[in-house]
């Protein structure tokens, strides 16, 4: 049925913990199955900036798949408060084309990267990846 | 069968049906106020996320039109043009067109040509006046006629289905209660008015379990990539069959045994098949088969992990359990007794420890899941053939059938997947043995411990030796059965059979083991529920 | 509770404007008057079913349907000991259904609680030396002294209700 999810760890998982931010339920659904069919752990999905906040400070995760458009809020507002709570979460930017602005200025304030939709399940996994083998981020915190 | 594009495609039409709707909202608001920001920062978003999706669907055409009206909303945004005049018509149209696109995607039909709009959109864009055509006017008031449609699904949180299930849970167990008092009270009017509370409330049960079933490929589906995953990591050629994606089952269930079955996958590839090298040399094809499979059988689901690998050594686990001193009875265990063996706590067959059997985590991972659901495991193996691990699971958590019995004054309800047999023994039918109680329950010994006994326990000390000076008269036994492990409980008297719904218990108590939660009885008493496994691993702990 | 100390040296009369009030739901343990405030009580009712609950410490008197809730009923008299010798527990007796950070419990108590509203400037903080965990100081907001006499001891139910401080075992439970 829709909507229901479940949750698996896996060997080679190394535990990685990610938050799905993205108001699309569409998008979020594609994404999480993509991770955690790779072993990730999917430890939230957020809708909204406010429930991405809160849920980052909640679940620490150790990535953050940012949409740059959501309802409430700029994504570039929320990842500027994500940098804030959870300066050691890697933030991964996703967005369509014809938002390479917006995209530059989060790459300035701490985004390691970006995908654009939409995606494949490679690329996903590859930026994802390497995102989290990047260690620039705690440098800089 | 639904497979996981189905469900993209269903989330995807849902989702664009809703977000279709809110556009058609959202531009009714603009024409009331050209500048109202919040209604056009939606539309931009909205017109965004349908791009993105209707891409990601490969909807191309779907994904264009979107794509225009987000520049073209964008563009309102940054008030480089004004919703005013031939823009109005066209962005109507425009969302016109993605409704109709939609609605064609729904129905698996091609989706109608946008190029003249695409052209106008693109006119709009660049800051020309766009062409409008009197046709295509009449058209859209034509299309204003349509009816409107809302989507065929929702999204609900597992935690609501799981209140409505409790509820109607308590529902039924009141049901049963007026049944019975309609019953005594003989009154025909009360009593019809009850029949008809009781096959709507049989209906409604069944409604709400049915609204949490979900194919169990949800979680099969995970398993190409694991056994891609571990076969590669221990260097094996595996070939994965799934089979019976489609059988529903609780979706609660399945989250539950999502470890267990993980584990015996794992296990399956890492343990149970042989190396391509071995497979050759034994005469076997050098590509091993592990089959996933659910199947119904009577009110149960069935999901099996087949694989045709080396089997279970049998005497290799009694040797390794006598060796453990896990239990000294172990040389005279018959092959499914010993198998059992595997899954007891600590237990693990591998002699060298890799990434993917785990480190010191065993097969009891599975018994504990499958105990707290209550569901069975069946071990069938051949030496050198394969094993297979058939996971017996009830379809639905909601009501489970219950003993209810009385100790010192209070009921508490033992669940009948636990329960063997009833007994009424005489006192010159118990011998003590050991300082323990033990009865003979066809030909084979049966050790008995009053139940007030196990659950005052308190402290390490262990249980105090029994004696049956002071026995008299028929002692009531309830024998229970864990892990093919007879325990008898003495107990004050029976009350009855019964459905019960299992609450769980809330913090601060959920700590206590012995209890698999609490039921309310029909008179409103909160009945505590005891959990056997815990039960007898306390007897085994303490017994002199 | 540093606002309680600022206004000290000022007089009494300059409080004629809106002090903060506290309301207390207000009940009696043993011979002493004790206060939750209201806003960490869910509701008062009369005693239901109360089934005992093996493996528990003895100030839990057991499990008790609460509105399809089932919580732990507890008895504070037992639990600070100061219940006066040959006083059982009344027949008829009430349930306050407090609130702990992510579950609820209830206390019996003997008497109907009664809501009480006072200044908050009245509750002095509790003194703080007594680390003994059987007694009552430990959970204490503070004393409410009454202009009528009398004192209100107040309680704090989030320092009371912590799991390992409910599930405070004089043995040790079965599992192993």
């Amino acid at each position: 049925m829709l909507g229901h999810s479940l949750n698996l760890t896996f060997p080679n998982s190394m535990n990685k913990r990610i938050l799905i931010v993205d108001d699309s339920f569409y998008m979020r659904t594609m994404l999480k199955n993509m991770l955690t069919d790779a072993g990730y752990e999917v430890v939230g999905e957020a809708a909204n900036g406010a429930q991405a906040v809160e849920m980052a400070a909640s679940t620490s995760p150790d990535l953050i798949t940012l949409d740059v458009i959501l309802p409430d809020n700029t994504g570039l507002d929320v990842l500027k408060s994500l940098r804030q709570i959870q300066p050691s979460a890697k933030v991964v930017m996703c967005s369509a084309v014809g938002q390479e602005v917006i995209v530059t200025e989060a790459i300035e304030n701490g985004a390691l990267a970006y995908i654009v939709k939409p995606f494949s399940e490679e690329k996903v996994l590859e930026i994802v990846g390497a995102a989290l083998q990047n260690d620039a981020s705690e440098q800089a915190a | 069968m639904k497979t996981r594009d189905q469900e993209y495609r269903e989330l995807f039409m849902a989702e664009a049906l809703e977000y279709y709707d809110s556009m058609s909202r959202h531009l009714s608001e603009l024409e009331r106020n050209p500048n109202a920001g919040p209604a056009l920062n939606e539309l931009f978003r909205l017109m965004h996320n349908l791009k993105a999706n209707a891409r990601a669907m490969g909807f191309a055409d779907l994904g264009e039109v979107a794509h225009h009206l987000e520049t073209l909303f964008g563009l309102i945004r940054d008030q480089e043009r004004t919703f005013s005049g031939a823009l109005i018509k066209v962005v109507f149209a425009g969302v016109d067109a993605l409704g109709n696109m939609i609605r064609a995607v729904g129905a698996d039909q091609a989706l109608p040509d946008a190029t003249a709009l695409l052209d106008n959109l693109d006119r709009l864009v660049r800051g020309e006046e766009p062409i409008l055509e009197e046709a295509e006017e009449a058209e859209s008031e034509e299309e204003s006629g349509k009816k409107m449609e809302l989507s065929d699904l929702v999204y609900i949180q597992v935690k609501k289905l799981d209140n409505l299930l409790n509820l109607v849970g308590e529902l039924v167990i009141d049901r049963d209660r007026i049944m019975t008092l309609a019953q005594e009270i003989g009154n025909p009017a009360l009593l019809a008015t009850a029949q008809h509370l009781f096959r709507i409330s049989d209906d409604l049960q069944y409604s709400v379990m049915d609204a949490r079933l979900v194919g169990v490929g949800v979680l099969l589906n995970k398993f190409p990539r694991v056994v891609r995953d571990v076969a590669s990591a221990e260097d094996k050629e595996v070939e994965l069959i799934l089979s019976g994606q489609d059988v529903q089952i609780d979706r609660n269930i399945l989250q539950i045994i999502t470890d267990a079955l993980l584990h015996l996958v794992r296990n399956a590839v890492s343990h149970g098949l042989e190396t391509t090298a071995q497979r050759a040399a034994a005469g076997k094809p050098t590509v091993g088969h592990l089959t996933l499979s659910a199947l119904t059988e009577r009110d149960d689901v069935l999901i099996q992990v087949r694989d045709d690998g080396r089997g279970i050594d049998t005497e290799a686990v009694r040797r390794k359990a006598i060796e453990r001193g896990l239990t000294t009875a172990a040389a005279a265990l018959d092959e499914q007794a010993v198998w059992a063996l595997l899954f007891e706590p600590g237990f693990s067959m591998a002699s060298k420890v890799t990434d993917i059997s785990g480190r010191g985590v065993g097969l009891d991972v599975v018994k504990m899941a499958l105990d707290s659901l209550g569901g069975q495991l069946r071990v069938e193996s051949q030496l050198g053939q394969g094993t297979t691990f058939t996971l017996v699971l009830p379809t639905s958590i909601a009501v489970k059938g219950a003993l209810l019995v009385e100790v010192e004054e209070r009921p508490y309800a033992i669940p009948l997947m636990h329960t063997d047999t009833v007994l009424a023994l005489q006192p010159e039918q118990i011998s003590v043995v050991g300082g323990m109680l033990v009865t003979h329950v066809q030909g084979q010994a049966v050790p008995l411990v009053p139940l007030q006994l196990l659950l005052h326990d308190e402290g390490d000390e262990l249980l105090p030796f029994a004696d049956k000076a002071d026995m008299t008269g028929a002692q009531q036994v309830l024998v229970v059965n864990y892990n093919n492990r007879r325990l008898g409980l003495l107990v004050d008297r029976f009350i009855r059979q019964q459905n019960i719904v299992i609450k769980p218990l809330s913090k601060p108590l959920d700590t206590i083991d012995l209890f698999g939660g609490v039921t309310l009885l029909g008179s409103g008493q909160v009945c505590l529920v005891l959990d056997v496994p815990a039960l007898t691993r306390l007897f085994l702990t303490k017994r002199p | 509770m540093a606002e309680t100390e600022v206004p000290a040296p000022i007089a009494k009369t300059e409080r004629a404007k809106p002090a903060e009030l506290v309301q207390l739901i207000v009940f009696r343990l043993g011979d002493e008057d004790y206060g939750i405030r209201i806003e960490q009580v869910k509701e008062v009712t009369v005693t239901p079913d109360v089934a005992r609950m093996p493996k528990t410490p003895p100030f839990i008197k057991g499990i008790a349907n609460l509105r399809g809730d089932i919580i732990a009923i507890l008895d504070l008299e037992e639990r600070f000991r100061l219940r006066p010798a040959g006083r059982p527990i009344p027949e008829r007796s009430y349930i306050i259904a407090v609130e702990a950070a992510d579950y609820v419990l209830g206390l019996m108590v003997r008497e109907v609680p009664r809501p009480f509203t006072m200044p908050l400037s009245q509750i002095e903080p509790a003194p703080e030396f007594v680390q003994d965990s059987s007694t009552r100081d430990k959970y204490l907001e503070g004393i409410a002294k009454l202009p009528e006499g009398g004192v209100i001891i107040v309680l704090d139910m989030r320092k009371l209700l912590t799991p390992s401080e409910v599930m405070r075992l004089p043995g040790k439970t079965a599992s192993s």
